[in-house]
């Protein structure tokens, strides 16, 4: 049977797609790509954060690594960005497999509080990296087509990377993998005593959510054609990752996807049209009420809401 | 490199371990005793030094007589927050996570909040006498770092006695040791709480006074002194006073060595690997209880 949704969708990927041929102004598409960056952010952050549990303030060191990598690459080496942005994946992953194996063996608040000490220390380590320009950060060298061209070609990348980690992130949420996962959110010590290798799932789960982390790194900083220290490590894009996730509720592949449509959404007229500053206050005043009132996200709340006032 | 040169570092490195102790001792007691993980508390010691600058710039107050006044602000802000976030957080099936989340949330609002209004622009809290130097020697201890220190202990002090030798101290103790029995006995535990979490808001904000008058401080360096925090409180075990002072100066120690050899950065390098390390292996701290 032909539900909704399956018109729904592919008109809505087509109208996406579609989007740059009618040669939207630059601001229209800038807005589409943060969009797309943060539901790939949310939603590769939701595979460890939302489903175990284990909530990560360090996820931004994925990014960075790869929205590094592909600045070193491409400066350096002249490779094309397509590729480094894989390579900023795979060295994501590498990192997120060396310090995973010590980090993810503690729990709760400790491992939150490494998860950040990474942000922090690879922000100072990098702001002090000559090879990765130090503190005045690394610019692009474009590729020999036009620039319009060129944003054109990375809204359709983030596009695609956007949809195919929320398309993965559900293929996991339904697999046996998935339910490892949520075992270890409802119980680790139980879940183990079940016979699910748990550390092994962590691990899965954050080297997959860093792997794609570091791709939508690669991307975002080809589209900014700048990379600095202060930018790319920012504190503020982990809580807008965080709340994102919170907001929508991190209990299902929906939840990342709707906080980050309509936060970034949000988020980005009010950077444009009231300040940056005034965007976080609201965003961070945002994260607190979520937290207090509606900690299963939004769609929970509401749903709650309107049970109460049917009753 | 000669040894007067090594034993000065040390010696200023020790210094900055007081004041880091100080800047932790108000976390690791709202994370040990009410289970409530404060991020956003470092970025109240900026707070505590912006409005220390002010007083002295604006209204000529030297930094270390408005301290007195700043603690009390400071103690109100901590006060209100607790009202307002803490209390709501507390009722969550998971505190800790919870309350950690939401005042990573408290801690953007708040720094935000400081260049909006201050600008972003890296500031230093240099009083008169914070700029010369006593020498001993050939050994030169600068003031600005002495005098952070010494109000650090003094304030570590404070703190313990009031832990340890007031009504409302014991009160505070009874209820971390057993709060049903405390609750039995009349103590009320929202009180209590309230008052262990003011009080280390407003030990935060002396902290900041202390840390402004060694390094520049603009909003977001509160992320590192976070990190200073995280430190501090996981090596001298959470909720114990004295372990986080010991702790503190071990750091310092750890620190002043260290810069002796290597660029400051590096040095910051190592201790993230040395907490690391105290994080895998001894995660109840080197003096836990």
């Amino acid at each position: 049977m032909l539900k909704p949704k399956h018109i729904l969708f592919p008109l809505v990927m087509i109208m996406l797609f579609a989007f740059p041929v009618v040669r939207p102004p630059l601001f229209f598409l800038t807005l589409c790509f943060s969009v797309f960056m943060f539901v790939g952010l949310s939603e590769s952050w939701n595979l460890l954060g939302g489903y175990t549990g284990y909530v990560s303030l360090g996820h931004i060191a994925f990014f960075s690594t790869g929205a590094y990598t592909t600045a070193v690459f491409m400066n350096r080496f002249g490779i094309s960005p397509f590729i480094t942005a894989i390579l900023g994946g795979v060295f994501s992953a590498v990192l997120a497999a060396l310090v995973g194996y010590p980090v993810l063996r503690l729990k709760g608040a400790y491992f939150t509080i490494s998860s950040l000490l990474l942000a922090v220390v690879m922000q100072l380590i990098f702001m002090n990296w000559d090879f990765v320009g130090s503190s005045t950060g690394l610019w692009y060298k474009l590729l020999p087509v036009s620039i319009e061209v060129n944003r054109i070609l990375f809204y359709e990348a983030m596009l695609i990377v956007a949809t195919a980690i929320t398309l993965v992130v559900r293929y996991v949420e339904r697999s046996k993998f998935g339910a490892g996962l949520v075992a270890i959110r409802e119980d680790e010590d139980v879940a183990k005593t079940m016979g699910i290798n748990t550390p092994w799932l962590k691990m899965k789960a954050f080297i997959l959510g860093a792997f794609l982390a570091g791709v939508v790194g690669g991307i975002y900083g080809y589209y900014m054609s700048y990379v600095h220290p202060e930018v790319t490590f920012s504190m503020n894009t982990s809580l807008l990752i965080l709340l994102m996730s919170f907001f929508g509720g991190c209990r299902s592949w929906s939840g990342p996807l709707l906080g980050a449509v309509v936060l970034s959404l949000a988020n980005q007229l009010i950077v444009t049209f009231i300040g940056a500053e005034i965007s976080r206050i609201l965003y961070g005043l945002l994260l607190v009420v979520v937290i207090i009132f509606m900690p299963d996200g939004v769609m929970q709340y509401a749903k709650g809401l309107f049970v109460r006032e049917k009753r | 490199m000669s040894l007067s040169y090594i034993i000065e570092s040390i010696i200023s490195g020790l210094l900055l371990g007081g004041i880091y102790a100080l800047l932790s001792v108000g976390f690791g007691l709202t994370w040990g005793t009410m289970k409530v993980l404060n991020i956003s508390h470092a970025v109240f010691a900026v707070l505590g030094a912006f409005v220390s600058y002010w007083l002295f710039v604006k209204a000529g107050l030297d930094p270390l007589l408005s301290l007195p006044l700043l603690a009390a602000l400071l103690f109100l802000v901590g006060a209100v927050l607790y009202r307002l976030v803490i209390r709501p957080v507390q009722k969550a099936r998971d505190v800790i996570m919870a309350s950690m989340v939401a005042t990573f949330g408290v801690a953007i609002v708040v720094e935000n909040l400081m260049s909006f209004i201050w600008r972003p622009d890296p500031r230093i809290l240099k009083p008169p006498y914070a700029g010369s130097s006593i020498f001993i020697g050939e050994m030169a201890i600068s003031q600005g770092p002495l005098i952070g220190f010494i109000m650090a202990i003094t304030s570590i002090a404070l703190l313990y006695l009031f832990l340890h030798h007031t009504y409302i101290g014991k009160g505070v103790q009874a209820t971390w040791q057993n709060p049903t029995g405390a609750a039995l006995v009349g103590i009320n535990p929202g009180t209590v709480s309230l008052i262990t979490f003011a009080l280390s808001i407003a030990s935060a904000g002396v902290a900041g006074v202390a840390m402004a008058m060694i390094y520049a401080f603009y909003p977001s360096v509160q992320s590192v002194w976070t990190m200073f925090v995280f430190l501090v409180t996981i090596v001298g075990g959470v909720g114990s006073v004295i372990g986080t002072g010991l702790a503190g100066l071990l750091i310092g120690f750890i620190i002043g060595l260290c810069a002796a050899f290597l660029p400051f950065v590096w040095v910051n390098v190592l201790l993230f690997a040395l907490l690391l390390a105290i994080l895998l292996f001894k995660p109840e701290g080197l003096f836990g209880t």
